[in-house]
């Protein structure tokens, strides 16, 4: 392999701004802190986040619901997604239009959407709408209207999106695929948005129990942040929320998936695609675990950033690609680790091939003290971006009272950055990253020029990229 | 990974408001070789956005070198005559930055993320690869092959992306904007050493740039170290004007495509106006109350009510010359092209016979307004409605007037926009079908 070695007054250089950061970019990091908030917990269970912000005239808030896709019933995928889009489209005295032309007329923004374990609404509006935003996310939540005429014309479109966007960026779809094989028959699978096959099979009776078993005030956690003042925020909220209902059932628990122990492969006929689009995956770490520096600083040096082992030999060194990463997607339990990349159709097995052996070079003691050092000022550099904002923050309290972490996940997360030794690395590598053997591999391409080829990696389960749903049972 | 991700149409849906914290705090400075620099001190967070806007993008190109100005862009990641391939993203990296570009019509501009610590490595990197590139014929030969995966994955691997530059490319009958960003695929193959030469001492020219600086440093320091970094590098006769202007159209024009298409697709790309040009907040709250949001008129009509389209969604594209007003329909599996867009016309001469509420004309205000804010509300946001401003849309300090323009759109206003550039004689139509016997997908 070629490896670019700089000329010494380079690695000079090099070594002076090294040195030179070291101080600054922690430095910088540590003074990025949680700024006070207020939390109230009302007494059916809702929890307000409030953290005043004023910096422009606006208030971010992102409220959550626990639960999420992850309890989807069987077959029908999507559920907890398609609740969410409609609580948007008719609530209180308000039908879907007159609710958009109420939010558009201030300016206001609100999304709605489910992820594996919660569905959230997020926003935002100008600080002199404030009564009118609680207002809205109040009746969004305790009073949807869930209209048949709705459900049907939303069901719709969501099955066209899917349709839609399998005629563009498939390296979008290979996680959804990766996620519902790997986790089988585990929730962790359950695809968010649902498939074409699910989605048709959601009736009014399927979003009615959803809503009445899985939403409610015990379930729910508002964060708010940005120009207002909490006392009147919480005078507000607490209003509004503190005599909601609780859920129809409990918040069902959930045990840790499985780890895969061997290597098979699923490939997804697309007969028209001129690349290959590829993912290999296996069990991670939940976002509790205690390993969170170490294993961040492994990630970004195989596949968190430019230089990153991974898109240094798919992309910088062959040109084989555009790009390849690598991510962890942690959730109460353990979600899943995933590396992907594409390429033209031709390479697809040499792109494969070098993915496996750049994993097991990581496996192989890859990480120096100069990688560990150059991870470490990256991401400790980079890290205050992700808390500059009210909707930044909003989310961050969130997420901190959904996983039960506190401030100290954001407040002593430098530090802990700054004391992983290269022990700590082999360690996670060892322990967390899966070794080339132990993976699920999903190549999304043409399956009669791939299909041979592939089964060099594994048994070969078979899919069309036309199938109505994806792989999960 | 998104990195030298490509834009090839972009819109900065920026609005301003009233009174801007800090807006009294921005300093603009000329170095002595025409180098322009823009700070806006902002304390929030450690960290600070560097834009660095070069004044070229397809729009400089002909053909035989389709691409070029994009794919210099990854070049000017690959070496100088100082420092070897990659060691530019290390060394930033490894002083807790994070690095991007991007090329669009108009403009490449790289973006730099870091801490404010790292400042004078920031710069000391920035001035090596204005004054010293070096070009490794191997890696033109890599990265060749990097920005045609670019190229299958944006463009030939999408739908979407295929109908629109088929479209950008018939509605440009002479001017250059009609020129793909990603470079024609044979393009792509052919350009040379020497290309890459003669586009760097041509548009890469301190004279030619514009650096916006927004973050938490000290104005007057990092204006020393712009001097002491940036001030030596010599200047280039200005690069040529481009001297075509697109002849008006006068009929109009249509181009499709016949695909394995599960969901057909339909384009509309009106003739537009410039980033300077006083009818762009008009334009701006007409594109909004058309397509922003569930309330929006074809929203409303083509996905609501007759369940035509599945979206519909539009943007505006003002350069230095007249852009593209787009408008984009995907429609459901099997629908009716013939009929969305015969609906699409009667909504957009609608507006041009009886005009718009003021009712959607306070909405798509208000919107803009909250936009503008949310716009504002980083350092990276910061940094690059300040930098659109300076370079495309007449000069930074237009930015904090924006509120004002908006104020002063009348309805009678958007109705003259409308009436001006979206006829039917001024627009290119685009169809993406399915191929008959392709799966159209059974109603669920």
């Amino acid at each position: 392999m070629q490896k670019l070695t700089p000329p010494s007054a380079v690695r000079w250089l090099l070594g002076c701004v090294l040195a030179l950061a070291m101080s600054g970019a922690l430095q910088a990091a540590e003074g990025v802190k949680t700024p006070p908030f207020e939390r109230v917990q009302l007494s059916n269970g809702t929890v307000l986040m409030l953290l005043e912000q004023r910096d422009v005239p606006l208030i971010s808030f992102e409220a959550r619901v626990l639960g999420g896709a992850r309890l989807d019933p069987e077959n029908r995928y999507g559920t907890a997604n398609l609740l969410a889009g409609l609580f948007e489209k008719g609530a209180g005295e308000r039908d879907a239009l007159a609710f958009a032309q109420t939010v558009a007329s201030v300016g206001g923004s609100i999304q709605t959407n489910a992820s594996t374990e919660s569905i959230s609404i997020t926003g935002s509006f100008l600080s002199r709408d404030r009564k009118l935003m609680v207002e809205l996310l109040a009746d969004m939540l305790q009073r949807p209207t869930l209209a048949e005429s709705e459900l049907q014309a939303l069901r719709a479109r969501r099955i066209e999106f899917i349709r839609a966007a399998k005629d563009s960026d498939l390296s979008a779809l290979t996680s959804i695929y990766g996620a519902a094989a790997l986790f089988a028959d585990h929730p962790y699978g359950n695809p968010v948005f649902g498939s074409e096959a699910s989605l048709a099979g959601i009736d009014a009776r399927d979003i009615r129990s959803f809503y009445e078993s899985h939403v409610g005030g015990d379930r729910l956690i508002i964060a708010v942040a940005g120009d207002f003042k909490a006392a009147e925020m919480k005078k507000l909220l607490s209003s509004a929320f503190g005599k909601w209902r609780k859920a129809g059932s409990a918040l069902p628990p959930i045990v840790a998936p499985k780890k895969i122990t061997s290597r098979r492969v699923l490939l997804v006929d697309a007969p028209d695609s001129v690349q290959s689009y590829f993912w290999m995956g296996n069990v991670g770490v939940a976002r509790s675990d205690p390993r969170r520096a170490a294993l961040d600083i492994v990630n970004t040096v195989f596949g968190g950033r430019f230089t990153s082992m991974l898109n240094t030999e798919l992309r910088i060194r062959t040109g084989l690609s555009y790009g390849a990463r690598s991510g962890f997607d942690r959730l109460a339990q353990p979600g899943h680790w995933e590396m992907s990349s594409f390429t033209r159709s031709e390479a697809t097995i040499e792109a494969i091939d070098l993915a496996f052996a750049t994993l097991d070079k990581l496996h192989e003691g890859a990480l120096d003290p100069a990688a560990l050092d150059s991870s470490k000022q990256y991401v400790l550099g980079q890290f205050p971006l992700g808390l500059e904002t009210a909707s930044q923050w909003a989310s961050q309290l969130a997420t901190l009272e959904q996983y039960g972490l506190g401030p100290r996940y954001i407040d002593e997360y430098a530090d802990a950055l700054s004391r992983v030794a290269l022990d700590d690395t082999n360690k996670v590598i060892n322990d967390v990253f899966p070794s080339s053997s132990e993976v699920l591999l999903v190549v999304i391409g043409k399956a009669t020029t791939l299909k041979d080829a592939l089964a060099k990696f594994g048994p070969i389960t078979e899919m069309r990229l036309a199938d109505e749903e994806w792989g999960k049972p | 990974m998104s990195r030298r991700l490509l834009l090839g149409l972009l819109l900065i849906v920026s609005s301003a408001g009233a009174q801007v914290p800090g807006a009294d705090r921005v300093q603009a400075v000329t170095l002595e070789n025409g180098m322009r620099i823009i700070l806006w001190p902002d304390r929030d967070i450690p960290n600070v956005a560097l834009y660095n806007w070069v004044r070229v993008g397809s729009r400089n190109e002909v053909p035989g070198i389709t691409g070029l100005a994009h794919f210099f862009e990854h070049m000017m990641f690959n070496g100088t005559s100082t420092s070897a391939p990659g060691d530019f993203d290390k060394i930033l990296e490894a002083n807790g930055a994070r690095n991007n570009a991007y090329t669009s019509s108009d403009v490449t501009v790289y973006q730099d993320w870091f801490p404010s610590a790292s400042m004078q490595t920031v710069f000391e990197l920035e001035a090596d690869r204005l004054r010293n590139l070096s070009f490794d014929p191997k890696i033109i030969e890599s990265e060749r092959g990097v920005v045609h995966s670019e190229r299958r994955l944006g463009v030939d691997d999408s739908h979407f992306g295929r109908l629109q530059e088929q479209v950008q490319a018939t509605a440009f009958l002479a001017h250059p904007y009609g020129i793909p960003t990603i470079g024609w695929p044979s393009d792509i193959e052919s350009w040379s050493l020497d290309d890459l030469k003669t586009f760097y001492k041509t548009y890469y020219a301190p004279n030619n740039v514009t650096m916006v600086l927004v973050g938490d440093f000290d104005p007057k320091t990092v204006i020393e170290l712009a001097r002491k970094n940036f001030e030596s590098i010599a200047p280039q006769p200005e690069p040529e004007p481009i001297r075509t202007k697109e002849p008006e159209q006068t009929g109009e024009r249509r181009v499709s495509i016949v695909a394995e298409a599960q969901t057909p697709l339909l384009q509309f790309a009106y003739h537009g106006i410039a980033g300077a040009d006083p009818r762009k907040p008009a334009l701006e709250l007409l594109a909004r109350i058309l397509t922003d949001g569930d309330a929006s008129r074809l929203h409303r009509v083509l996905v609501e009510e007759q369940k035509l389209a599945i979206s519909a969604d539009s943007y505006i594209e003002a350069g230095f010359d007249p852009g593209i007003v787009w408008f984009m329909l995907s429609l459901p599996a099997g629908g009716d092209l013939a009929r969305a867009e015969a609906v699409f016309g009667s909504q957009i001469d609608k507006v041009i016979s009886s005009g718009v509420t003021e009712m959607e004309l306070d909405r798509a205000r208000n919107q803009a307004l909250a936009d503008f804010w949310r716009g504002l509300t980083t350092i990276n946001g910061k940094a690059q409605a300040l930098g659109t401003y300076a370079v495309l849309q007449g000069g930074h300090e237009r930015l904090f007037d924006a509120p004002k323009a908006y104020e002063r759109v009348t309805r009678e206003d958007i109705q003259k926009v409308a009436t001006e550039l979206l006829k039917p004689t001024n627009r290119t139509v685009g169809i993406l079908s399915a191929a008959s016997g392709a799966s159209s997908g059974e109603e669920g």
